[in-house]
């Protein structure tokens, strides 16, 4: 090669070498930044127009699922069906609690929400919620005879709670649903919480299953004790000695059991804490129980419960009749 | 000798684009940039979102290893970590709620974390933020916020003792929940950017309230800061901005302290998450707080009375309850405890 001819491919290979550096850099420094593509594009008219579209097809969604309260009951899902029996009464925070466990139950498919309040008349406050919540429901109301309703100021385990109105539920479910229908029944309490695992685990039971209940009975859990996929006995602090010692929310019914036995239904004469045992005696034995969430290791529900709100003011104002307008629902 | 120069030189050629080659297809970003030419507009949304989120994800990390970012201060340890996961219903035109939650230790925290995710599964596009008040993340929290599938980001701040055993009614000690929602706020300082395109509101959510869904779209649209009753606070049946003919919040309807400049309930505002963003100075008061005026603490520093958007059918309706959940009463563990602890409760 000739002396000019290897300077020039000399500065020919620097050339490219110069460049192909710069243009690595650049590229580098550009992955560096962050980048805003997409909000770019958000200038562009056609993309506002997509995003009016998709806000009035979302509020479409939401009215949709707002108007959905069908009370005749869904057409046969493959599902079994949840019938969850929710005795309710009135007080200040009834709204609140129906409110956040119709937004639990809303997640669960194929479920029936049975609410049945302690009241001579059915009120427009659980009317107007049950129609809104969007879940399928049957909408009960009767009361609670005046000698076993709990006076104000007595405690709450003085009388049981709930009775007729459960019984009332299940009286529905006998006139309602026929031998072909598949499903279970759960009794869930308004101020109880619930995961939504807990109504997988319920949903194929055979004749009664069972599982663990948190903070119930003085202690952070009750649960059945379980031995080689068998309940064999009961794991709680209090009234041991019970036939079934466990809470309202520790089991679920299988719904062809319960017409088979057309007398099942819980006594108002039940002594305290006895229940739950008034109903499931005349069921099922302790051996044919079923137990779930991991054979009664898990805990899916607790018992919780709510502070009566205080009402020291809104007293003392409608002593001086200035109480707050009771047209504006709580 | 000219073996060896040529050798170099081929070398010299071909270095500058193997590294491009390994850096380009290292780089999620690039990856993003290629599907994106590849698909529709329409059809990438969903995809292209995720990453998005995957390489805004990646590149956060990035950025904090290679620069150290100025860590949190000794006195306050926080261990941080966010997961984007895709949650239901996430529209890229609806305005994010960043719903900042403290919490604490205590037999019904699962439980009310449990029924709140519940709820919060429901509101499309929503952030939620949860500070334990806990010198660690708890494995508690953790998982349940794995599973949930909620859009969330776990932090914590541990409040000194006084705090935590409930000392506020003492006005030089701090309210319960102000460290951590100070640090929510500080999260949203720190990892969003100011823009007139960012939307969204800031919303503090305590674990044992009860809210209604139409509470959410009530507040999705608010500019400054935004308010609405809230049932069973100060002693009423609910407490509600006082609103004029002409739409404007005029004073408050309470019973206790009706003169505060803000006399309204943590849950009974919203706040646009770009006022968060324009005035870092506006944080909750640490020490020195009067009983109830812990709102005012913070609103002051961002509106006026005057500019305050009422909702709820102009605070009307209650779409928001302040519930409170018993202790339960745990007489039967015992001294030495009944029941096994390593069954999670």
């Amino acid at each position: 090669m000739t002396m000019k001819m290897k300077m020039k491919l000399k500065n020919v290979f620097m050339l490219y070498f110069l460049v192909s550096i710069c243009g690595l850099m650049y590229a580098l420094t550009q992955l560096g930044q962050p980048c805003d593509c997409t909000l770019h594009s958000r200038q562009s008219s056609d993309l506002v127009h997509s995003r009016d579209r998709t806000i009035s097809r979302l509020q479409g969604e939401l009215k949709r699922l707002q108007a959905r309260g069908n009370p005749e009951g869904p057409p046969k899902p493959a599902l079994p069906t949840i019938y969850t029996v929710t005795p309710t009464y009135t007080r200040l925070v009834q709204k609140a609690e129906l409110t956040r466990l119709s937004q639990t139950l809303l997640h669960v498919p194929s479920l029936h929400w049975v609410v049945v309040e302690d009241s001579p008349v059915k009120t427009s406050l659980v009317s107007e919620l049950l129609k809104r919540s969007g879940l399928p429901y049957t909408h009960l109301c009767t009361q609670t005879p005046k000698d076993f309703k709990l006076q104000e100021g007595d405690p709450n385990w003085l009388k049981p709670r709930g009775v007729e109105q459960r019984n009332l539920a299940l009286q529905w479910l006998r006139e309602n649903r026929g031998p072909s229908d598949e499903g279970v029944v759960y009794f869930a309490d308004d101020d109880n919480t619930y995961s939504l695992r807990l109504f997988e685990e319920m949903r194929f039971t055979k004749r009664v299953s069972v599982w663990p209940v948190g903070l119930v009975g003085g202690v952070r859990f009750e649960r059945p004790l379980v031995e080689r996929g068998k309940v064999t006995g009961f794991y709680t602090a209090w009234k041991p000695n019970r036939p079934f010692p466990m809470d309202m929310a520790g089991f679920a019914v299988s719904l062809p059991l319960l017409l088979a036995n057309p007398a099942a239904r819980f006594h108002l004469s039940a002594q305290r804490g006895n229940l739950e045992s008034s109903l499931l005696q005349t069921l099922v034995s302790i051996e044919e129980l079923e137990p779930r969430a991991s054979n009664c290791t898990k805990v899916l529900v607790w018992h919780t419960r709510t502070e009566k709100p205080k009402m020291k003011q809104e007293d003392a104002l409608i002593l001086q009749g200035l109480g707050s307008d009771p047209s504006i629902e709580v | 000798m000219p073996r060896r120069r040529s050798v170099l030189t081929t070398l010299l050629i071909v270095l500058p684009w193997t590294i491009l080659l390994t850096i380009w297809h290292q780089n999620p970003a690039t990856r993003y940039l290629t599907i994106l030419r590849k698909e529709t507009y329409e059809n990438s949304s969903a995809k292209s979102l995720q990453f998005l989120i995957n390489m805004t994800k990646i590149k956060e990390e990035q950025h904090t290893a290679c620069t150290h970012q100025q860590e949190v201060t000794p006195a306050q340890q926080t261990a941080r970590r966010y997961v984007y996961s895709r949650p239901p219903g996430w529209s890229r035109w609806l305005p994010t709620i960043y719903v900042i939650t403290p919490t604490y230790t205590r037999p019904v925290q699962k439980a009310e974390l449990t029924r709140l995710a519940n709820t919060f599964l429901h509101v499309p596009n929503l952030h939620w933020i949860v500070v334990e008040d806990s010198p660690r993340r708890t494995n508690l929290v953790d998982s349940l916020l794995e599973r949930s599938g909620l859009n969330f980001t776990h932090l914590n701040v541990e409040s000194p003792k006084s705090v935590r055993i409930g000392l506020a009614k003492d006005s030089s000690h701090t309210p319960r929940g102000t460290l951590q929602r100070n640090l929510g706020l500080r999260w949203l300082r720190e990892n969003l950017i100011l823009s007139d395109s960012l939307e969204g509101v800031v919303y503090f959510a305590d674990d044992d309230n009860t809210y209604s869904l139409e509470l959410f779209e009530e507040m999705r649209s608010t500019q400054k800061v935004s308010v609405w009753p809230v049932a069973f606070v100060g002693g009423l049946r609910y407490e509600a901005p006082k609103v004029n003919t002409a739409g404007k919040v005029v004073g408050w309807k309470t019973v206790f302290d009706p003169n505060r400049p803000f006399a309204i309930d943590m849950a009974g505002f919203a706040i646009n998450v770009r006022l968060v963003l324009k005035r870092p100075w506006a944080n909750f008061q640490l020490s020195g707080v009067k009983g109830g005026y812990q709102e005012t603490s913070l609103l002051k520093e961002l509106v006026t009375i005057a500019e305050l958007e009422p909702k709820a059918a102009n605070c009307t309706k209650v779409l928001v309850w302040h519930t409170r959940t018993e202790k339960p009463t745990l007489v039967n563990e015992g001294r030495q405890g009944f029941t096994d602890l390593k069954v999670e409760v």
